[in-house]
């Protein structure tokens, strides 16, 4: 059976050991997520349970399309709330976590990249600040990694990877508007 | 597994393990999957993979997974025991029932018989109230009881009608037969009255029925079983 089928008969039949199927591949991805809110090895273990026990409810009820997406989500807000919870106050920073809800769905398929786009794309680029646009040239036109990146502009790794999330972001924006505007 | 794949992945890279080039491709798929990407930021938090920890979390799981099941066979189980034991229940229930209807049947047989046999078996009377007004002293029960002890009718027995007067003893008189009945009952009847307890009225109008008498049982010259009742008590 594959996911969707576990899924469904999980939905219908109740029946653990398929949810065990389902949920036992992202337990070591679940566990790294739950780390990164939590950080503490205990807390974040018992998470990736509680989660589980949360997700024999849910899962019987909600009609789920796309499980990787929707677990993550739901865990990264399991999270959060648990957080909320201890009144512990975390700096997240607000800038990396909006591009966390963003979802490979929106992921633009495969689409033809005629001249006038590239020249837009270009357009876009120059509406980054200096930071995004050096790391996202690097990164996507060089390809070169955050390491390497880190190491060309003397930027701090987390500073290079959000420098390109959120400059990625940015031009997905602004090529929507583009092309909404023409 | 998918997984375990991605997780040798996090760990290689966030230890230095990779090229450039495979960095390069796990950062670029992480952009696209947010999941990974929180998961690999979380394993540099914790400085690296531990695969300890995460068996021992696979195993939670396993356990969670089983203990539900085993409470279900458990349950399951439970059920069918409480299955066995309520359908033994209802056995042996019935097994009483049957046993218990069976002894009450043979009692109510032998009920049966005696209560078949006794009207015909005993002296009875029936007093005619448009012939007279006349009671015994004692009531009729133990009017009936003397019958049936001092009775001597003919073994074959039979029913008559008499009339009669009560004089101011309170002792039947002039008693007188309807219709043609055999001489020995009439007589029984007369003697009976008149030896008999003692009478309240003026005058009395009575049906007395005489049983057949057993010919074996001679002692008990009233209790006469009909016929029909040998057949059940040979049994």
């Amino acid at each position: 059976m594959n996911e969707k089928e576990l899924l469904q008969h999980y939905k219908t039949s109740g029946d653990l050991s398929t949810l065990g199927k389902l949920y036992s591949p992202y337990m070591s991805l679940l566990y790294g997520v739950c780390f990164k809110y939590l950080q503490d090895p205990d807390r974040s273990q018992d998470a990736v349970m509680q989660i589980f026990e949360e997700l024999i409810q849910k899962l019987r009820h909600y009609e789920v399309d796309n499980f990787k997406s929707w677990l993550h989500v739901y865990s990264k807000n399991y999270c959060l709330m648990q957080l909320r919870k201890d009144k512990r106050t975390t700096q997240v920073d607000i800038e990396d976590n909006l591009f966390e809800s963003e979802q490979k769905l929106n992921d633009t398929s495969e689409t033809k990249w005629e001249e006038k786009d590239f020249e837009k794309l270009e357009g876009c680029m120059r509406t980054l600040n200096r930071e995004q646009q050096e790391c996202v040239r690097l990164f996507y036109l060089e390809q070169k990694c955050y390491k390497d990146i880190a190491d060309v502009t003397g930027y701090d790794l987390n500073k290079v990877k959000s420098a390109i999330q959120n400059g990625k972001r940015n031009l997905k924006i602004c090529m929507e508007r583009k092309e909404n505007g023409k | 597994m998918e997984n375990n794949y991605q997780l040798s992945r996090i760990h290689n890279y966030i230890h230095g393990l990779m090229s450039k080039e495979e960095m390069f491709q796990l950062e670029r798929e992480a952009l696209e999957d947010p999941f990974l990407q929180d998961a690999i930021d979380g394993y540099r938090l914790q400085n690296g993979v531990d695969t300890r920890q995460l068996s021992l979390l696979q195993q939670r799981l396993t356990r969670r997974v089983e203990d539900t099941v085993a409470t279900r066979h458990a349950q399951y189980f439970t059920w069918q025991r409480l299955a066995i034991g309520a359908t033994a229940g209802v056995l042996f229930v019935t097994l009483l029932a049957l046993l218990y209807f069976k002894h009450f049947n043979g009692k109510a047989e032998r009920t049966t018989d005696v209560e078949l046999s006794e009207p015909e078996n005993k002296v009875s009377v029936q007093p005619l109230l448009d012939g007279g007004d006349a009671t015994p002293r004692e009531g009729w029960k133990m009017f009936e009881q003397y019958l049936n002890q001092k009775s001597g009718a003919p073994a074959t027995g039979g029913e008559i009608t008499v009339n009669f007067i009560i004089d101011k003893n309170g002792v039947p008189t002039d008693i007188r037969a309807e219709g043609q009945p055999e001489s020995s009952l009439l007589d029984e009847a007369i003697r009976l009255l008149q030896k008999g307890p003692k009478w309240q009225g003026t005058k009395g109008r009575l049906k007395i029925a005489f049983p057949v008498k057993d010919e074996k049982n001679q002692a008990q010259a009233n209790v006469i079983k009909p016929p029909h009742c040998f057949g059940i008590e040979k049994k």
